[in-house]
């Protein structure tokens, strides 16, 4: 196994611990207190599986 | 869980905070929202199948598991289409996005994916040692800071990024699909894919980059998703999106090695 392999394998084990550490943080108010957000709700609508059942039956 | 079950469990308070019906509402409310945790937390099983089943795929060679691996890449296709949607340019989306499937296609997805990047990895591997734990290595790091781009706010995803992002996507999804016509027709794939000269390396790093920019996206839905009490399958269709982007991401890594090694 090369140095390099090595070199990189350790960065990944140690990228991987960061991203699944960082990602149970909230974003900083920086990134979730603007106008511009994207409204995914208008795209990824909450709904179950009885609603869109009871709208085709409509 | 309900009220009672609840008090059931903490035992009746006199504490007034405690008995205000604000806490209850507190307590009974966030019982079945998504929260940021519980989106990390099926991450980490997505990820574990998508390892496990592609070490199956790796490790055991023969016709019951290319029948397993076939069948494992239809289904992860089809629990895809069944909870992302299926859109397509001028006619929109042919099958709606469905999220509240991916309680149950999401473990499905992860181990289909796992046997097709398992099997790729083998080959990839064989040919060049070493070259998979580059690839998982990369993927991991260029996911990690560009997590900590979206969490300091240093990438801010606007409905402009969504819409540049989810047209290049698109567009390189449909030359996906050109490319696999023209392979079952002359058994060929397009250059610029296979090609290692300086255009196939350079279409490689844009899709690279696309991928990675989709990741800002899937940490924004998740973010979003848990801000707003989100339903509580919403935290598998967050680590699903996530891991369908990760598999991206790791393929095209993958093959960007690939060709940097055989020039």
């Amino acid at each position: 196994m090369s140095y390099l392999t090595i070199f990189l394998g350790l960065i990944g084990l140690l990228s991987a611990f960061l991203f699944f550490y960082l990602l149970k943080f909230k974003a900083f108010s920086k990134q979730t207190n603007r106008g511009n957000r994207i409204r995914w709700k208008s795209y990824i609508p909450y709904k179950n599986k009885d609603s869109d059942k009871s709208k085709k039956s409509s | 869980m309900s009220q009672h079950q609840t008090l059931d469990r903490l035992g009746r308070s006199g504490n007034p905070i405690i008995r205000s019906a604000a806490f209850q509402d507190k307590v009974s409310a966030s019982e079945e929202k998504m929260s940021l945790e519980g989106a990390v937390n099926k991450t980490g099983i997505l990820l574990f199948l998508t390892v496990f089943a592609a070490t199956i795929s790796w490790n055991f060679q023969g016709p019951l598991i290319s029948i397993l691996s076939t069948l494992g890449i239809i289904a992860a296709f089809i629990s895809g289409i069944m909870t992302f949607g299926f859109y397509f340019f001028f006619v929109g989306w042919i099958v709606k996005p469905r999220p509240y499937n991916a309680p149950r296609t999401a473990p499905i997805y992860s181990i289909g994916m796992g046997f097709l990047i398992g099997s790729m990895s083998q080959v990839a591997e064989s040919m060049y040692p070493g070259i998979v734990i580059q690839a998982v290595s990369l993927t991991f790091f260029v996911a990690a800071s560009l997590l900590i781009a979206y969490k300091t706010g240093v990438i801010k995803p606007t409905q402009n990024f969504l819409l540049i992002i989810f047209s290049a996507t698109m567009g390189i999804f449909l030359t996906y699909i050109a490319n696999l016509i023209y392979f079952l027709f002359t058994g060929d794939n397009f250059i610029i894919f296979t090609g290692n000269g300086a255009m196939g390396i350079g279409i490689s790093l844009f899709i690279i980059g696309i991928a990675a920019l989709n990741l800002v996206l899937d940490f924004d839905i998740i973010e979003q998703s848990a801000e707003q009490g989100a339903p509580k399958y919403m935290e598998w269709f967050g680590a699903m999106a996530l891991m369908a982007t990760l598999i991206w991401l790791y393929i095209e890594i993958l093959r960007l090695l690939m060709k940097m090694r055989s020039r």
